[in-house]
């Protein structure tokens, strides 16, 4: 593959020209993003105990002690009249909590819809009902945990744990809409915490699957996946774009801590991820497939083993087919730019959300669109495969020799056909179909060399020219040149030959 | 041991070769990435020997893999001398006895086939441009550019600037093997002028390359800029479509402002840092212009004969202007070569300097000029040349050792006082 200066000098361009149209990204804020994550990972709460909570909370509300805390107006007058729907959507997912509890991993606890309520750092955003209730629940340095509707005091991450497995399990999105939809209609949320609570869910999301890839062999995330893309993927690429293509899935990874060291990474992938590189493989012969920009090729971004440090750019799966074809020691450099370059880019997307100069919404069809770019300008730039060889012939003799103008046309012609016949890499068959050609061409040079050593001698009155000693000169002069790798040997023979018949 | 050349370009070479042994040889200044050997075919009535006094000359085609005109027009060339030599063919005949040709058809034969492989109408503008390994041969080349600039400045050597050479280009990590051998060759043979063959447009450029002020338009004039533009002249005059002044740009919003009479100077058309044009230059004697010869790059092969048309008087021609200006060779009083003295001319800020046989060959245009020779440990000596378009002018130098001078001086010291002495008589 030629040209691979090219694909970082393409990055370089793409980085450039999309930088000056950047749009906005959304991600949440990179501080707060740590702070969830950490409290997620740290203080996972099991299912019995938060169960226990919901009774207690039921019946708490149940007692009509519920009390909002500093929730703004319109939501304490809106919560009495929606405390039925709430609860009833909390039994529903206590309930689906239960019946999932003996399936579950302490990691993958699933719950069926419960209200989320965002983490935001900003206190003044706060909406939390019931902040008060339960201060014995509320984690220790979160002083900005949600408890439902009834008071049952679940953190904040628990909940958007709970929200992302289900998304997770059922490769929905769907889930989270209809719960952001609910929660916004009851007044619950407002729609920039709706937009957080995307951002904390999406992360959730990811960390799922990144664990899940590190729980699981890489063939388990083949079966993993085909269970999640289900039919969706085949019948309707855009539906699988719900799960693996969503924007939340962009924040995700946007959001994801990067490792360092990509060489290390592409080492670990090298050594423990064949079967995800034949995966790759295997998509990445069909040309035809490239010309799609199908979300299926998202989600083979997922199969790759999220934990190679790349996390951050497995949603860009032509970015990763271009650095898969970087794969050899020589392109070690160019690789390690792309990836530098890439996620430098990502980190600027995310700088520019977090400052608000973009939109979530722009920074995600940002990078969607990069991917496209990345993918078409890796088309068109990198080459295509497989193409008929159109090698120009220069062999016979020159338009002004009226001598042989003819035959050498014919002969010409022919070769040509021979060589767009043959491969670009040239079968022992298409060597013995030219030797024909090439001993006639051989031969003819040959003679004229001799009719003309013939006319020069008899003009400048010599005798005769010396026919063995020309013959043992080229001879030589044949060995030297097959020697300096100037002719092949069959070539030589050839010439050889030649002479010595006449 | 190289990999596999171009079988068909090896094919013409070799039965060029074969038709004209000689005044023919085949020779290899390397392989590509790849393994292809870069071959040559020179041409000269002692082929693999540099005769004293005779000047040596390149061609150097598909530089960029996907530009092909300028390779197989090469070939054709090759083709052309050797059956107009047999044919009888006074001039070339001429050409052929006192000239030493060397032709390269394709410097990036890796880039070639990468071009050559795609499908007919889908040849692209960049695939093959570079070579196996990505990198544009034409902005390899040691930027000698700056240098020079720099020296314009502060003072400083107006030629040969890249120190140590042979050092410098065995060390360099950034060379392509492409360009590492292109380099070697240079150093090796004393090449006098040369063109490197191009595609993608149609004129002849001429140095300098890179702008003085890095701006990405700017006319860059050399030492050389009266001789540049007549050589490039003299290639664009014979090609019909090159000097018509009437010819669209090869694209509707081309700039071709810079052009005149079928040649530019190459800063004022863009700048082009690293180049093999300003290269020549700058580390050795030779002057290069570049040729571009087709607006499209690679051509449907039955536009060949058209462009061959269109070229061959032009490259014949071209090759001639190597006779021209002033030559000869610079001997010490006994009649030994000095080699690498250096010769200037008054009035152009670049010097030559002699090969091994103490020979030299400095291209100038028609006009007066002081010329002088100058060697470390010898008296420079000037000497008045009125010098026509061509032929060259024959000009030998016999320079005078210091040594020697102090010896003379002592001798004439002693007969002086001698006769002093008889005189007065002690």
């Amino acid at each position: 593959m030629a040209s691979k200066g090219m694909g970082v000098l393409l990055l370089l361009g793409i980085f450039a020209v999309t930088v000056s149209q950047i749009s906005a990204f959304p991600t949440p804020a990179e501080d707060d993003k740590a702070v969830v994550y950490n409290r997620r990972l740290t203080e996972e709460r099991p299912i019995q105990e938060q169960i226990a909570e919901a009774d207690d909370v039921k019946a708490a509300v149940e007692s009509a002690d519920t009390k909002p805390a500093v929730e703004p107006k319109e939501v304490k007058e809106a919560e009495p009249e929606q405390e039925n729907d709430d609860f009833t959507l909390l039994k529903s997912l206590a309930e689906g909590q239960r019946s999932k509890e003996t399936n579950e991993t302490p990691v993958r606890e699933s719950l069926e819809k419960e209200p989320y309520f965002p983490d935001e750092s900003d206190s003044t955003k706060n909406r939390r009902l019931v902040e008060d209730y339960d201060s014995t629940k509320m984690e220790n340095d979160d002083p900005e945990s949600f408890r439902q509707v009834d008071g049952t005091p679940l953190t904040a991450e628990d909940i958007v744990q709970k929200i992302a497995t289900k998304i997770y399990e059922e490769d929905d999105r769907g889930v989270f809409d209809r719960i952001v939809s609910k929660l916004l209609r009851l007044g619950l949320i407002t729609d920039s915490q709706a937009d957080s609570l995307e951002y904390e869910v999406a992360e959730a999301l990811q960390d799922l699957i990144t664990k899940n890839a590190k729980n699981n062999e890489i063939e388990d995330l083949g079966e993993d996946y085909p269970v999640t893309r289900g039919d969706q993927d085949d019948q309707n690429p855009d539906a699988s774009m719900d799960v693996t293509g969503s924007p939340n899935r962009r924040y995700d990874e946007e959001d994801d801590d990067e490792d360092q060291a990509a060489i290390d990474d592409d080492v670990d992938r090298g050594e423990g991820d064949d079967t995800v590189d034949n995966t790759w493989d295997r998509e990445s012969e069909g040309e035809g497939e490239e010309e799609e920009r199908s979300e299926g090729e998202r989600d083979e971004g997922n199969e790759l083993s999220p934990e190679d440090g790349l996390q951050d750019l497995q949603y860009f799966p032509n970015f990763y087919r271009l650095l898969k074809s970087l794969d050899s020691e020589q392109d070690a450099q160019e690789r390690e730019t792309l990836i530098t370059i890439m996620k430098t880019l990502i980190d600027f997307v995310k700088m520019m959300v977090k400052y608000g100069t973009i939109t979530p919404e722009e920074g995600v069809s940002y990078l969607e669109n990069l991917d496209a770019m990345i993918a078409l300008q890796t088309k068109n730039k990198l080459g295509k495969t497989l193409g008929i060889p159109g090698i120009i012939p220069p062999t016979g003799k020159t338009p002004e020799d009226d001598d042989n103008t003819k035959a050498e046309a014919a002969k010409m012609q022919k070769e040509y056909e021979n060589l767009k016949d043959s491969t670009k890499e040239e079968a022992p068959s298409t060597e013995t179909r030219d030797h024909p050609g090439k001993s006639e061409i051989y031969l003819e040079a040959i003679r004229k060399n001799i009719e003309w050593l013939k006319k020069h001698n008899k003009d400048e009155g010599k005798d005769d020219y010396d026919l063995s000693k020309l013959r043992d000169f080229m001879d030589q002069q044949v060995d030297s040149y097959i020697d300096k790798g100037i002719i092949e040997k069959g070539e030589g023979e050839t010439i050889k030959r030649i002479y010595g018949s006449l | 041991r190289g990999g596999r050349s171009g079988t068909e370009l090896r094919k013409a070479l070799v039965s060029v070769w074969l038709q004209c042994p000689s005044i023919t040889r085949i020779y290899t200044v390397g392989e590509s990435f790849e393994g292809r050997e870069l071959l040559v075919l020179e041409m000269s009535d002692n082929p693999g020997t540099h005769e004293a006094g005779e000047p040596e000359f390149k061609y150097i085609g598909n530089m960029h893999g996907n530009e092909a005109v300028g390779r197989e027009l090469i070939v054709y060339l090759a083709q052309y001398l050797c059956n107009q030599y047999q044919q009888g063919n006074e001039s070339i005949i001429d050409l052929i006895h006192t000239t030493r040709i060397h032709l390269m058809p394709s410097m990036n034969p890796d880039g070639f086939e990468k071009a050559a492989s795609q499908s007919g109408e889908l040849k692209d503008w960049f695939v093959g441009r570079s070579n196996a390994q990505g990198v544009d041969l034409n902005r390899n080349f040691p930027d000698l550019d700056r240098i020079v600039y720099g020296n314009e400045k502060e003072g400083g050597a107006n030629n040969h600037l890249l120190n140590n050479m042979k050092k410098a280009v065995d060390e360099n990590t950034k060379l392509a093997p492409e360009t590492k051998a292109v380099i070697r060759w240079i150093m090796e043979i004393p090449f006098v002028l040369s063109a490197n063959l191009h595609g993608g447009d149609v004129v002849a450029n001429y140095p300098y390359d890179e702008t003085r002020s890095g701006s990405t338009h700017e006319y860059s004039a050399s030492p050389d800029d009266v001789i540049f533009k007549s050589l490039a002249k003299s290639y664009s005059q014979f090609n019909p479509v090159m000097s018509d002044p009437q010819r669209a740009p090869c694209r509707k919003n081309d700039d071709d402002t810079s052009f005149t009479d079928g040649i530019t100077n190459g800063g004022a058309w863009y700048s082009v840092p690293g180049g093999m044009q300003d290269f020549n230059y700058l580390s050795s004697n030779c002057f290069e212009i570049t040729l571009e010869l087709s607006c499209d790059k690679f051509p449907a092969e039955d536009t060949l004969k058209t462009y061959w048309e269109e070229n061959r008087n032009s490259l014949v021609n071209y090759i001639e202007q190597v006779h021209r200006g002033v030559k000869g060779f610079v001997r010490d009083l006994q009649g030994g070569a000095i080699f690498n003295a250096s010769i200037s001319v008054e009035g152009i800020d670049h010097d030559i300097t002699t090969a091994k046989d103490g020979d030299y060959w400095r291209l100038l245009a028609a006009g007066n000029y002081k010329v002088s020779a100058y060697a470390p440990g010898y008296l420079t000596v000037i000497k008045k040349v009125a010098v026509p378009y061509s032929p060259a002018i024959r000009v030998d130098f016999e320079l005078e050792s210091l040594v020697e001078r102090k010896e003379e001086e002592k001798e004439e010291l002693m007969d002086w006082w001698k006769m002093m002495s008889e005189t007065l008589n002690f």
